[in-house]
């Protein structure tokens, strides 16, 4: 029998609840009535309800689009990397780090600091005159690339989210790595496997589940990335670093077009719950 | 030979990750002067000037307000984040209420962007008087921290063996009082952790202050953002290095002083997550 009554128990869920159901609950609400609603900033309590026009407006803009594409390579890409990376520092420093766990605060560091923040550093790093990155090239090669125009600022941007987060992948692998019992490793050794076989056929899908989890974290926050880009670019670069996110924001405060920016908040909602279906369906599937 | 290789790795690892804070700190010990034809990663002459105006011309940029903001709205994010969610992870950890929906509901709650609500959530507080004020900021970060607040909490509470809790029932205390006098100094580790992580994720929160503050209650992130843009193309990099150190300074500093704790909290909410 549980220890407290299940009456007791919501009414210590009660508060949390509330809160919620407050803050996201009636939002949430109003998103779905004004997305079928035709309103402005003069008509914001008396919308009008006018069908799914805002959904075809969305979905018929090319910006929009445009801003799912990158949302998409952009979680996609930035999500590949900070795993990989962040497997190979895992397995090939976890010697270094097993006996000097203070070596980890300099690898955690970048996890501390505020996205927006980063983007604004990359002001300095990339300035043309003050930067040292176009500095040294310069100075060593005659030439510095834009780093932010239309052409680069989209992987100048996979840089900076990398670089960023790759330690985050880090950490969550170095854990599920050292987590692997000895014996496991042991077995392994006497069964006359390499290092490099043990690695392939034993430690790392046991650590599949840890991959699979910080794959599709990275996925979902490089996919509804803002902060950085924004700091970074503005959304500019000639609208060649809008995210979806930034999609939204622009629609609203820039352009006023509520209707389509809560439209475009909807299908974005709708998305994310398809991909969190997926992955409970993946680890679902795993525990049974 | 092998362990050379990994102290280079680590080294290139730490140097590239860090790469935008170390410019910005040496850059922030630079004179105008000297930055005009030394971008470079040396100082030829440090200084502090930066940093003294920085903090003594408050007239046209004033960090302590911005300081103050997010310091009030950050802990207000996080105290009112764990006031919601220790009483409902004991109800999730000791009672049959919660577990099969709200949990994982609540949890997934952490892979939905935010920003989808950000419309909805401006116009509420237009009506409601709480733009552009430190509570009404402080309110969204509560739901930003909610989430991982009750995986740690739950994930804490879980673990302390229920004999204990049957052991004070038997000597007659409610559930309440086991709550609060038996399973709250146990778990204060937890809490501990769940306060400076949240306080870090609150402080480095940018969107929502974009976004719901104009003046009085901006916060820190969004308050250096200004910084660049009210300088237009002129910016002056030593002085906004400076702008950049301070204002990171204070998660920087909880964090590598709590990196232990940190590092595996972060682990339990995305794995047991």
């Amino acid at each position: 029998m549980a220890i407290v009554k299940r009456a007791e128990g919501r009414a210590y869920l009660t508060p949390l609840v509330g809160f919620l159901l407050f803050f996201l609950g009636f939002p949430a609400a109003v998103n779905l009535v004004y997305s079928i609603s035709t309103v402005s900033f003069e008509t914001l309590r008396s919308p009008t309800l006018s069908g799914f026009g805002n959904y075809a407006a969305v979905l018929a803009d090319r910006e929009f689009w445009g801003a799912v594409s990158f949302s998409m390579r952009f979680g996609t890409l930035t999500a590949l990397a900070e795993c990989l990376i962040g497997l190979f520092l895992a397995v090939f420093l976890t010697p270094l780090l097993a006996k000097r766990s203070y070596l980890m605060a300099p690898l955690m560091l970048p996890l501390m600091v505020a996205p927006a923040m980063i983007g604004l550093m990359y002001r300095l790093v990339l300035h043309e005159f003050a930067g040292p990155v176009p500095y040294y090239l310069f100075e060593w090669f005659g030439d510095s690339p834009a780093f932010l125009d239309v052409d680069n600022a989209f992987r100048t941007l996979l840089v900076v989210e990398i670089l960023q987060w790759t330690p985050f992948a880090f950490l969550l692998f170095y854990m599920a790595y050292a987590a692997i019992p000895l014996e496991v490793r042991e077995a392994a050794s006497l069964d006359g496997a390499s290092a490099l076989k043990a690695l392939w056929w034993i430690e790392l899908p046991l650590m599949l589940p840890t991959l699979v989890i910080a794959f599709f974290i990275r996925f979902i926050d490089g996919f509804r990335v803002f902060d950085n880009v924004y700091a970074l670019t503005g959304s500019g670069a000639g609208g060649s670093a809008t995210s979806l996110s930034i999609y939204i924001y622009q629609a609203f405060f820039k352009g006023g077009a509520i209707g389509k920016a809560v439209a475009a908040s909807v299908v974005l909602f709708l998305a994310s719950l398809a991909v969190l279906y997926g992955l409970n369906w993946i680890t679902g599937r795993r525990r049974r | 030979m092998l362990n050379l290789l990994r102290w280079l790795v680590f080294s290139i690892a730490v140097l590239a990750m860090n790469f935008p804070v170390i410019v910005t700190v040496i850059t922030s010990f630079k004179s105008a002067r000297e930055l005009s034809f030394n971008p470079g990663f040396w100082i030829g002459e440090p200084t502090l000037e930066n940093y003294t105006r920085v903090l003594g011309e408050t007239d046209r940029f004033n960090i302590y307000g911005y300081l103050f903001n997010s310091t009030v709205a950050s802990l207000i994010g996080t105290g009112l984040a764990i006031a919601l969610a220790f009483p409902a992870a004991y109800a999730i950890a000791r009672s049959e209420a919660g577990k099969r929906t709200l949990l994982p509901l609540i949890i997934n709650l952490r892979a939905v962007p935010l920003i989808i609500f950000a419309i909805p959530l401006y116009m509420m507080y237009q009506w409601l008087g709480l733009l552009d004020t430190q509570l009404g900021l402080g309110l969204i970060l509560t739901i930003v921290n909610t989430p991982l607040a009750l995986v740690i909490l739950v994930n804490a509470i879980s673990d302390v063996p229920a004999e204990l809790d049957e052991a004070a029932k038997m000597d007659g205390a409610s559930s309440r009082q086991v709550m609060l006098m038996i399973i709250r100094p146990v778990v204060r580790p937890a809490l501990v952790t769940t306060f400076i992580f949240g306080f870090i994720t609150a402080w480095n929160e940018f969107l929502f202050g974009l976004m719901l503050t104009t003046n009085r209650a901006v916060p820190m992130t969004v308050g250096a953002s200004f910084f660049f843009a009210a300088s237009g193309g002129g910016v002056q990099w030593g002085t906004a290095s400076a702008v950049m150190v301070l204002g990171a300074l204070p998660p920087a500093l909880l964090g590598l002083l709590m990196y232990r704790q940190i590092s595996a909290s972060l682990t339990a909410g995305a794995v047991k997550g």
